[in-house]
């Protein structure tokens, strides 16, 4: 046994010290940073977070470590760094979810806005509209025609409650006064599993998940959610090149500290962000995501405020209205 | 490209030496933590991935697939060890293996589970190298429907998962299913049966389960006659396969490699049948079907190379159609996307070296994981003889330790003592942990699939008739469900009352 | 033994009765739904009712057929001090810290065997702290402190 464990133990230390680099001369950080990723391991969010924390260790001299605490739609990870020790040790990396949270969840042990520190934007990876590849519709024109004539019999694929994927959705549905049959999924894995083989007709989700069939020809894409075109996709129309204004959603994450951390503790870590968000390795990797990250003056604590501000209200409302809940 | 020079090419980028290195090392990490009670492969692989990601994309793959085998044998051999399965996989390996061990046949049970998942792995990898774009196609053609019906034929020929009254089971099976219903339902967001704890909003978590009807409930039974007898294991007895042994292991390897290969194409649940149908394909073949949950060493062979065969083919959806099946495919999407390959039907063509590289790696893999494993049998059975009053404190502390490092979720702790005193009241009372497993991983997806079914449908449940596979696998449901209850009623005329079947 | 019945078929019905009853009527406040639309109340209520009607039948087959075997004896010490244990280590394990919570969590649960002395089962906790604390906190890296919050002053 006890072999076991040194053979164990030596392999997984020079594993950790590949990583372990120069010290620096200021108190902060003296010790290891936790960065809370409310969502298992492998996801997108998952993914975002590791290849930023690595970024930032580089910078901060200290190992960035990412830590996965899932469940209830990412109010669990919150909820724990919300009550965490606001030294500047235990950070949060969160997508959009933080934002409609309030709207979905009737008894949020946390507020968003006045239990964080915001530290600055990461990234915002665009959505887009996509279908299984025999969906009639050749554009987007033709898809909204369509969407309106048939509207209830075509079933709109969502990962369940609250996520990025039935917002999209719901603002689809609003946007043009019509309803579709939404058919609930674990997580959009599985709901791309089903639209490849034509099980179901539609979904939206970000680039990350859908550009790669969408290259391939596996799904049709009609639209992107953002208000230009994106490079890896250049044949998508926006929505407002197909008539539908003011359609602007991507899934935007932001780093944020427990409230009441040092105010020199946020700004040293808003820009070692910024740094990492230049570094070559975190731009061509998001590329490959179909995302990138957001410009120097959106990688701080004001524009993060303010965009969680503006998409809480946002969303109780778009929420409000479709009268969806998690309890 | 033509399948031999694709097939070379795969070899030459898994034969290099630092590639070779760190599929060792991962092979030998992988089995080091899978081992540890509490943790099993999507934990193991967790916890071991930020290792990879200072690696080059080909290396660091080939490391990650070392550990997922890795990762799977060491989860087996806890489950043999100490019936502590760690995925729902080896809780099929604990019924037969745990009793092997306790007869001193632990060395045999883990050669078996090695040898058998390496011809699993071996035909497998062969099938992915050949027919993957194809199998990936025909899968897509499962849809809700499909699913619902595997499911239900599944949980109907599993009843012979229990060795004793099939009303038992059943009813284990049952209460399975409603314990993964606990948790916040996909579809409206309603938290079910969680006592308002958010926590709970997830569902319970398997391994807590597990842990809590094997291992707590296993630990509860050996207190209970302390003062007559050590609990332990009678004598070793030879830590290789006999002769007779070999004999009887060929054809449930051969028939679990089938099954699992077939069965782990499917990306919405089929690889976790895999084992329980061939533990069930395996006793009604057999002879001497009473001899199961006894130590029989089909009811090992069979399953172990069913799971392998299915891991593997399970890499034929992610591979060419970029779609997980199931949390350690996830976890391997990760992996990918951090090496800078968003995995999907493109791969194949953009990355010949690395998709070839990976297929290849998987077998060399498997080699790797036979040569290490095979010494190491004599190590695992050595910890066999140490005390219990010593193990079994070791147990809980790991199981523990090891359950709350996965989501740090303290009401994980909590379901182990509440399952543990369960399924220590359930297994004193006659029934059996292994269908109560099976319904619980079953449970959610039974729900899910048929729901969505019903509103694809549009409420019509004709459906499930209507589509032909669907059909077909309902029929041999209501077949197994015939060929299960005739013998019985044939053998009530004749006896007054039978309790096994 | 009076009773004309297997005890175990009889108490292993009674578990799944009141199971099933549980989970059925706790998901009867839940949305039954209809079929088009099944709420999440569908399938507790009906896998809830079959339990029921399982655990019914299986206590009927016990009557008129007493175990063969006498239970054995109910390990108490075991049932109180392994489960005591798990609840213990779940309560304390943010506040006390790791090293202080698995020392008295080996040391409780070696006590659970009667064959454990209490230095044995010092020994045996002292043992299982330091591998413990070699696999988890050094060799995987488990974020939790060597002592907690509660012991810092």
């Amino acid at each position: 046994m006890k072999t076991i464990v040194k053979i164990l133990a030596a392999g997984l230390v020079t594993g950790s010290a590949l990583s372990a680099v120069t010290v620096m001369a200021q108190d902060y950080p003296n010790q290891p940073v936790t960065i809370v990723v409310p969502f298992a391991a492998g996801g997108p969010t998952d993914t975002v977070t590791r290849l930023v924390a690595a970024a930032m260790s580089e910078d901060l001299g200290q190992q960035v470590v990412v830590q996965n605490v899932g469940g209830a739609g990412g109010t669990l990870g919150a909820g724990q760094v919300a009550a965490a020790a606001n030294d500047g040790y235990t950070l949060l990396l969160h997508h959009i979810g933080m934002s409609t949270a309030p709207a979905l969840y009737a008894s949020l042990p946390y507020d968003p806005m006045t239990d964080f520190a915001p530290i600055g934007l990461v990234t915002e990876v665009p959505m887009t509209i996509v279908a299984r590849k025999d969906f009639e519709p050749a554009t987007l024109e033709d898809l909204i025609a369509h969407v309106k004539e048939n509207g209830e019999d075509i079933t709109y694929a969502n990962a369940g409650i609250g996520a990025a994927s039935q917002l999209c959705g719901l603002l689809f549905m609003d946007a043009l006064d019509t309803k579709m049959t939404e058919v609930p999924y674990q997580g959009t894995g599985p709901a791309m599993t089903d639209l490849l083989g034509g099980q179901i007709d539609m979904m939206c989700d970000q680039t990350t998940n859908t550009t790669s069939q969408i290259l391939a020809g596996e799904i049709k894409a009609y639209a992107v959610t953002t208000s230009s075109r994106i490079a890896v996709l250049p044949d998508v129309p926006t929505m407002a090149e197909g008539g539908v204004e003011n359609f602007e959603l991507g899934i935007w994450h932001g780093l944020y500290a427990p409230a009441g951390t040092d105010q020199a503790i946020i700004d040293r870590l808003a820009a070692s962000l910024q740094k990492a968000l230049t570094s070559e390795t975190v731009g061509t990797s998001f590329a490959e995501l179909g995302t990138y990250p957001v410009q120097a003056s959106e990688a701080t604590p004001a524009a993060l405020a303010q965009k969680l501000e503006g998409q809480i209200g946002l969303w109780a409302e778009v929420i409000a209205a479709a009268g969806v809940s998690a309890q | 490209m033509d399948l031999l020079s694709s097939l070379a090419l795969g070899f030459s980028v898994a034969l290099d030496p630092i590639n070779i290195l760190y599929c060792f090392i991962g092979v030998l990490l992988g089995t080091l933590v899978g081992v540890l009670p509490g943790i099993g492969p999507t934990a193991t692989i967790a916890m071991l991935l930020p290792i990879t990601f200072t690696l080059g994309p080909e290396t660091s793959l080939i490391m990650l697939a070392g550990i997922y085998y890795g990762a799977q044998y060491g989860g087996s051999t806890t489950a043999i060890l100490i019936n502590l399965p760690g995925e729902s996989s080896s809780a099929v390996t604990a019924i037969d293996g745990y009793q092997m061990a306790r007869k001193g046949r632990a060395g045999a049970a883990l050669a078996t589970a090695a040898l058998g998942s390496f011809f699993a792995g071996t035909v497998a990898t062969l099938l992915l190298a050949f027919f993957a774009p194809p199998l990936a196609r025909a899968a897509l053609n499962f849809g809700a429907p499909e699913y619902f019906s595997l499911i239900v034929l599944g949980l109907l020929v599993s009843i012979a998962l229990a060795h004793g009254s099939i009303l038992k089971a059943l009813a284990m099976i049952v209460l399975g299913l409603l314990l993964g219903m606990v948790g916040q339902d996909i579809y409206t967001g309603t938290p079910r049966f969680t006592f308002g704890v958010r926590e709970l909003f997830g569902g319970l978590n398997f391994v807590a389960v597990a842990v809590g009807v094997f291992g707590v409930a296993e630990i509860l039974r050996n207190l209970e006659n302390e003062k007559e007898r050590e609990v332990g294991v009678s004598k070793v007895s030879g830590l290789w396969l006999t002769k007779d042994d070999i004999r009887r292991i060929i054809g449930p390897v051969l028939r679990g490699t089938a099954l699992g290969s077939v069965l782990g194409v499917l990306p919405g649940g089929g690889h976790i049948l895999s084992s329980f149908a061939s533990y069930s394909a395996e006793k009604r073949l057999s002879k001497t079907p009473e001899e199961f949950g006894h130590g029989a060493i089909e009811g090992v062979a069979g399953p172990e190379s069913a799971n392998n065969a299915a891991a593997q083919t399970s890499f034929i959806p992610l591979m060419t159609l970029g779609i997980p099946a199931h949390p350690v495919m996830a976890l391997m999407i990760g992996a990918f996307i951090l090496q800078g390959i968003t995995p999907g039907p493109n791969v194949i063509n953009q990355e010949p070296a690395l998709f070839w590289g990976i297929i290849a790696s998987m077998w060399i893999g498997n080699l790797l994981l036979v040569i290490l494993n095979l010494p190491l049998i004599g190590l695992w059975v050595k910890m066999l003889s140490i005390p219990y009053r010593v193990l079994f404190p070791a147990i809980v502390l790991f199981a523990c330790i090891g359950t709350f490092s996965i989501n740090q979720n303290i009401y994980d702790i909590y379901a182990i003592a509440f399952f543990g005193i369960v399924g220590y009241l359930l297994i004193r009372f006659g029934c059996e942990p292994a269908p109560l497993l099976l319904g619980f991983v079953l449970g959610p997806l039974l729900e899910e699939h048929l729901r969505r079914a019903m509103i694809i449908s549009r409420g019509d449940p004709m459906i499930f008739i209507e589509r032909p596979i669907s059909a077909t696998l309902l029929g041999l449901a209501l077949l197994a469900v015939i060929v299960a209850v005739l013998p019985s009623i044939r053998k009530k005329r004749n006896e007054v009352f039978v309790e096994d079947d | 033994m009076a009773l004309n019945a297997s005890r175990n078929d009889l108490a292993s019905g009674a578990l799944f009765v009141a199971l099933g009853g549980y989970f059925a009527l706790e998901a009867m406040k839940y949305d039954f739904g209809t079929p088009f639309r099944m709420g999440p109340g569908f399938m507790p209520v009906v896998l809830g009712g079959v339990l029921v009607a399982l655990g019914v039948a299986v206590a009927a087959t016990g009557i008129g057929k007493p175990d063969a075997e006498a239970p054995p004896a109910w390990p108490w010490r075991g049932i109180a001090l392994v489960l005591g244990t798990i609840l213990f280590f779940a309560t304390t394990i943010r506040g006390l810290g790791f090293v202080p919570v698995v020392l008295i969590s080996g040391f409780a649960t070696a006590l659970s065997s009667r064959r454990n002395s209490l230095l044995a089962a010092l020994v045996v906790s002292v043992g299982l702290c330091v591998l413990c604390l070699l696999i988890f906190v050094v060799g995987l890296g488990l974020q939790l402190p060597w002592f907690g919050p509660w012991l810092r002053f």
